[in-house]
């Protein structure tokens, strides 16, 4: 009989808390109100249009702005490195950061298709429906998203390294070559 | 004529079908149907988990960007590999470089945030209680 109104009282306590006037909805560690939850619903539909721009405007930079990471590595770098190896110099510090560059290329590849795939998946969700979880999915794409500009900037990075080990190559060869004559 | 003369009567009766010999037509069809959605799932696969799904900008939903794609980089010269090292190709690599790596920074691709919830006008969450 005691078991029984404890547990009267405590789903009791269950509802009471449920029909509070600030419900509390979690979900992956975002927690959020009644009023968040209505706003995202009411603007989340210009929400998405700006998404599905932005999803194709940065699919236009990861082909062209990879087309150019690309060519940097193919068209310079490796030739560059070639020739000194051909001409029996020392192409050891100049292949070390091109190899730096390359794999910072495919970690941004890898990255730039993580996130797209988070892009992609807060665009399906019906965010009228489910808005805690669109919120949490642009959140996640957000995150990626800063990853891959911290891609970008390490490769910029790799770009000005190589800059550096190609002058340094030049000094002292010329060093080299000024010793000889 | 001659009654030794033995007729020999050829049997012409039609042999019995099972249900797949009177059905090959069909079962052709839908094996082939089968094994091309077979090839068909795999290329999928294949399509996006090698990333070439996020490069292919004839996507619906990407239309509105597809003319700006560059098509070709041909004014992105290539370096040759062969030849002797001497001042002139050094100064031909430094040319080149220098002018490709300004234009590969010059763009800096993913910066800001547009993802911000403020900027898509989607509330922020409450800090959970600790």
């Amino acid at each position: 009989m005691i078991f029984a109104k404890k547990a009267v009282l405590i789903l009791g306590a269950i509802l009471l808390g449920a029909t509070t006037s600030i419900n509390i909805v979690m979900a992956q560690g975002s927690t959020m109100t009644d009023a968040q939850i209505s706003q995202i619903k009411s603007s989340c539909l210009t929400a998405k249009d700006t998404l599905a721009q932005l999803h194709a405007n940065d699919a236009l930079l990861r082909v062209n702005r990879g087309q150019m990471y690309e060519s940097m590595a193919t068209k310079l770098m490796t030739p560059f490195n070639n020739r000194v190896d051909n001409n029996h110099l020392n192409s050891k510090y100049l292949v070390a950061v091109t190899q730096d560059y390359k794999d910072a290329l495919t970690t941004f590849r890898n990255d730039y298709i993580t996130y797209e795939e988070s892009l992609s998946s807060a665009l399906k969700i019906d965010c009228t429906k489910e808005p805690v979880s669109f919120y949490d999915a642009v959140a996640d794409a957000r995150t990626k998203r800063t990853q891959v500009h911290s891609d970008v900037l390490k490769l910029h990075q790799y770009i000005d390294q190589y800059k550096s080990t190609f002058e340094q190559f030049v000094t002292g060869l010329m060093n080299f070559n000024g010793s000889n004559n | 004529m001659d009654e030794n003369i033995q007729t020999e009567v050829v049997s012409t009766a039609q042999p019995v079908l099972s249900f797949w010999d009177q059905h090959r037509y069909l079962l052709l069809i839908a094996v082939s149907i089968a094994i091309a959605m077979f090839l068909v799932t795999i290329s999928m696969a294949l399509y996006n988990s090698s990333g070439a799904a996020q490069l292919d900008l004839s996507r619906p939903g990407y239309s509105t960007v597809t003319s700006q794609a560059v098509k070709n980089d041909s004014n992105f010269a290539n370096y040759p590999d062969t030849g002797t090292l001497d001042k002139s190709s050094i100064d031909q690599f430094r040319s080149l470089y220098n002018a490709q790596a300004v234009s590969a920074k010059a763009v800096d691709a993913f910066s800001g945030d547009p993802l911000d919830p403020a900027a898509l006008e989607i509330s922020a969450p409450v800090a959970p209680a600790q």
